[in-house]
């Protein structure tokens, strides 16, 4: 009798010499290699429909591991989590799992490691996720050989967290090993770039998590072909009682001094002069590319120049630290997160107050090590940029002061979510510092959906626009 | 090469078209004066070259050339962390005493100017050295230590360069034409082309040319970009071979100063388009049987021209390219291919390829040392087009098989 056919993995995608009747519809013929090609996901596809069909095969593409993953700690999952986990399982366990940010999905991911015990990857937008999945991992499964991929780390481990990027650039190597996909803030990865590590991957089971999957450009729908369809899903309220603890939130307006005052003013006057000899509404999405193109030409270049000075300085102004510094003083026996939107203010705060900081340029190490400091209470204060917007872990902070805000809604929620920890006795506090008579005030009102109901000015003065 | 956002081009008619850099007196001149500034910042931050490099930008109408050439040397560049005091140590100390109570101005420069007389240093320092000495790790804060800088014509090419390459980051896939060309370095492109990872789909024959359609196994299946940075790094391998077109189909970047939004794009190069590679030219490296033979050939009085390397034998999922090609005045020809010293898996595949070519017009040339059995090959299949050597290859042998087997080109 003659051997059976064999499947193999190309560079991230399914060969076969001579595909047998049963699965060529799966299949595309490669007129190049002259053999028949699919793409790396299509794997469970394929062996089940050879396996119903029985139609034996020699598999040389899967080269998936068997792990033994006993959790180490016993701590009882939350309803909403075993309900998430049972939900994925029913569906063949490939799907998405929406969690707001607090609601424990990393837990419920070791849930799913654990009853699904192959080879995984891991795949995390940040380093500083990769650093706190690290850590969760670690203290879930001790006896496990866990790696990472991505800022300086290069690992071939059973269990492997790898960043977005470096996952993509190492699809081709990743995408027979592992069995299980895991894909944190899932929203991520239907991108053009970032969508070829689920397709080249053979992995059957897939899981992503996410607090809030949707995408400006709509392709969240694509997640129901790269990972599966969302199988279970819990809102902010149904947790409230559960794990998140209450919270209040409160906004304070800061004004510019009249020096910067004065300073803002002119660049915006600067700004609206060229706007209004150049004829251009940047209300509007067009006007903004307009004032873009325009940027091509000294004048423009200048004018756009204004703008962005006039922005930082409606967002970094020397107010917003006098009131941190008075926040800070006024709750002195709780740990506060403050928040910034770029680095250079976050170093200038960590300089200037020596507080302890995290940006992108912190070492992966360093960035563990303040965040354990910080957990531990060795260190009250930290001050971050937006790196810690996404679903990192910091448990126990009951203060955030939020001094400068952008106007899209998931990082709003997911800095939020920062603060919003199951602690006892807690009362969070979340503080938006805006500046008062600025853009940022309308950014931070589009933002809780009153735009337009409070101002109204002439539509060249509208710095609401894109960016 | 370049990030996107540095890149210059225009769209026109659905071509796109990179900004060419002449060696004009004004971008040699621009060349010249970034170059001076990164000369001018050995042993400084990076933070003061960013600085300088900035007001040289300000107000001039090509800053994005500017700030294109500052990338190019900054990647040529060595920069390395430059302060006396330990940054990670300073933190540690610092953030520790700040605990206690609320952070205020007021409280750093006590803790900052302690610090200041605990820290140890082998000269006295001040608060204001030990907070700069706080982030001195940063990448702003580290300095330039190596610099070898090219000359402004230099500088001007890569940048020319760095902008063609960037057009084939959104390339989906790209298809060389390569015309009539001896030698034509089609095992240099072969070596890039597996080098890169891209696959090649080859037609044609030596006389007219070969299209050459380059993509990935991905491309299957949809129009993926995934790819595109391979084919920019290949293009500079390319620029070494002569007589080709280039076209690529790319996938549009949505551009806010773009009026029209075409479903695609494309870019054409051609060899003649005066681009300069700075990969290093591919060595003309034959064995010793090959330059031998050549050697030979040459004194022989024969009507038949050799001509080496210029012909690829497309096979499916493959491609064969043969080391001569036999060339007769009135228009037969016939290839060469000489199997020397090989491990046994690679003669057999070679074997397997010829094969599956079906060409009846490739003249085999074995070594008699090659133990054709162990490696498990039959050269009968070959027939009649087989020559055996010892040592040599004798050039007589050759013209003899190449007499009878030879073919009208097509």
């Amino acid at each position: 009798m003659a051997r059976p056919p064999s499947l193999t993995l190309s560079r991230g995608t399914l060969v076969m010499y001579d595909a047998p009747e049963a699965v060529m519809p799966l299949f595309t013929w490669d007129a190049r290699a002259q053999c028949y090609r699919a793409r790396g996901q299509a794997y469970r596809t394929v062996m089940e429909t050879l396996m119903a069909a029985r139609v034996p095969v020699r598999d040389q593409a899967a080269d998936f591991q068997k792990l033994t993953l006993p959790l180490a700690r016993e701590t009882p999952p939350y309803p909403h989590q075993i309900r998430g986990l049972n939900a994925w399982k029913r569906a063949g366990r490939q799907g998405v799992v929406v969690l707001p940010t607090g609601g424990g999905k990393t837990f419920l991911a070791q849930l799913a490691m654990r009853d699904t015990p192959r080879s995984t990857l891991i795949c995390v937008p940040t380093l500083d996720l990769m650093g706190q999945w690290y850590s969760g991992l670690l203290a879930a499964f001790p006896d496990a050989n866990i790696g990472l991929l991505g800022g300086g780390s290069r690992d071939e481990t059973p269990i492997l967290i790898a960043t977005y990027d470096s996952a993509t650039r190492y699809a081709e190597e990743l995408a027979g090993r592992y069995a299980l996909l895991i894909c944190d803030e899932v929203h991520h990865l239907p991108s053009d770039f970032y969508r070829t590590i689920a397709e080249m991957s053979l992995a059957p089971y897939r899981l992503g998590l996410s607090a809030t999957p949707k995408r400006s450009d709509g392709r969240e729908a694509d997640l129901d072909t790269l990972i599966g369809p969302i199988v279970y899903s819990a809102s902010p309220d149904e947790l409230a009682g559960n794990t998140l603890a209450p919270y209040h939130e409160e906004i304070i307006k800061v004004r510019l001094s009249p020096n910067e005052q004065a300073k803002y003013d002119d660049l915006i006057r600067q700004r609206n002069d060229f706007l209004r000899q150049s004829n251009i509404n940047i209300g509007s999405i067009d006007g903004w590319k307009d004032f873009i193109r325009a940027g091509s030409t000294p004048q423009g270049r200048a004018a756009m120049l204004a703008h962005n000075q006039a922005k930082n300085l409606a967002y970094g102004t020397e107010g917003k630290l006098r009131v941190m510094e008075e926040l800070l003083a006024n709750h002195a026996d709780e740990r506060a997160i403050i928040f910034n939107r770029d680095n250079a203010t976050v170093y200038r705060i960590s300089r200037e107050f020596l507080i302890p900081c995290i940006t992108h340029e912190t070492p992966v190490k360093e960035r563990h090590a303040t965040l354990e400091k910080f957990k531990a209470g060795e260190y009250q204060w930290l001050v971050t940029a937006n790196v810690l917007d996404e679903g990192v872990d910091v448990p126990e902070a009951s203060v955030a002061i939020v001094l400068s805000g952008t106007a899209t809604e998931r990082q709003y929620i997911q800095r939020l979510g920062r603060i919003l920890r199951r602690s006892k006795n807690k009362h969070a506090v979340l503080y938006e510092v805006i500046t008062e008579g600025t853009s940022e005030e309308r950014v931070s009102q589009r933002r809780r959906g009153l735009d337009g109901q409070a101002f109204s000015e002439p539509d060249w003065e509208n710095v609401n626009a894109p960016h | 090469m370049l990030p996107t956002d540095l890149l210059r081009f225009r769209i026109k008619d659905g071509l796109a078209l990179p900004y060419r850099v002449k060696p004009t007196p004004t971008n040699l001149k621009m060349a010249e004066l970034v170059i001076a500034t990164y000369e001018g910042n050995l042993g400084k931050r990076r933070l003061e070259l960013k600085g300088q490099l900035a007001e040289l930008e300000a107000g001039r109408q090509d800053w994005k050339a500017v700030r294109g050439m500052a990338h190019l040397l900054g990647n040529m560049s060595t920069f390395e962390t430059g302060v006396s005091l330990e940054p990670g140590i300073v933190r540690a100390r610092a953030f520790a005493l700040a605990q206690g109570q609320p952070p205020s101005r007021r409280r750093t420069h006590e803790i900052l100017e302690q610090l200041a007389r605990e820290l140890p240093s082998p000269q006295p320092i001040s608060a204001h050295d030990v907070q700069e000495a706080l982030y001195g790790d940063l990448e702003d804060q580290q300095h330039l230590t190596v610099f070898d800088p090219p000359t402004p014509a230099e500088l001007c090419q890569r940048l020319e360069l760095a902008y063609a390459q960037g057009m084939l980051y959104r390339a989906v896939n790209l298809i060389i034409t390569a015309r009539r060309n001896e030698p034509a370095h089609y095992k240099q492109i072969l070596r890039y082309l597996k080098l890169f990872g891209l696959m090649a789909t080859v037609e044609g024959d030596a006389s007219h040319g070969f299209t050459l359609t380059l993509d990935g196994p991905m491309s299957l299946f949809q129009n993926t970009t995934r790819y595109g940075l391979a084919m920019a790094k290949f293009l500079p391998a390319l620029l070494h071979v002569t007589k080709w077109d280039l076209s690529a189909t790319l996938k549009p970047i949505k551009l806010a100063w773009l009026e029209e939004h075409d479903s695609e794009w494309s870019f054409q190069l051609t060899s003649e388009d005066g681009y300069v590679s700075h990969y290093k030219p591919p060595e003309e490296h034959d064995s010793a049987l090959e330059s031998g033979f050549t050697e030979r050939f040459q004194k022989l009085d024969t009507p038949w021209q050799l001509e080496r390397e210029v012909d690829l034998v497309p096979v499916p999922g493959s491609v064969i390219l043969p080391d001569f090609r036999l060339v007769h005045p009135e228009g037969r020809s016939a290839l060469v291919e000489i199997v020397g010293y090989w491990r046994p898996d690679y003669l057999r595949k070679k074997f397997d390829l010829l094969k599956k070519s079906g060409r009846q017009d490739v003249i085999v040339c074995i070594s008699e040392r090659l133990q054709l059995d162990k490696a498990g090959v039959d050269p009968s299949e070959l027939g009649d087009r087989a020559v055996w050597f010892k040592g040599v290859l004798p050039p007589k042998d050759v013209l003899a098989v190449a007499e009878r087997i030879a073919v009208e080109a097509a």
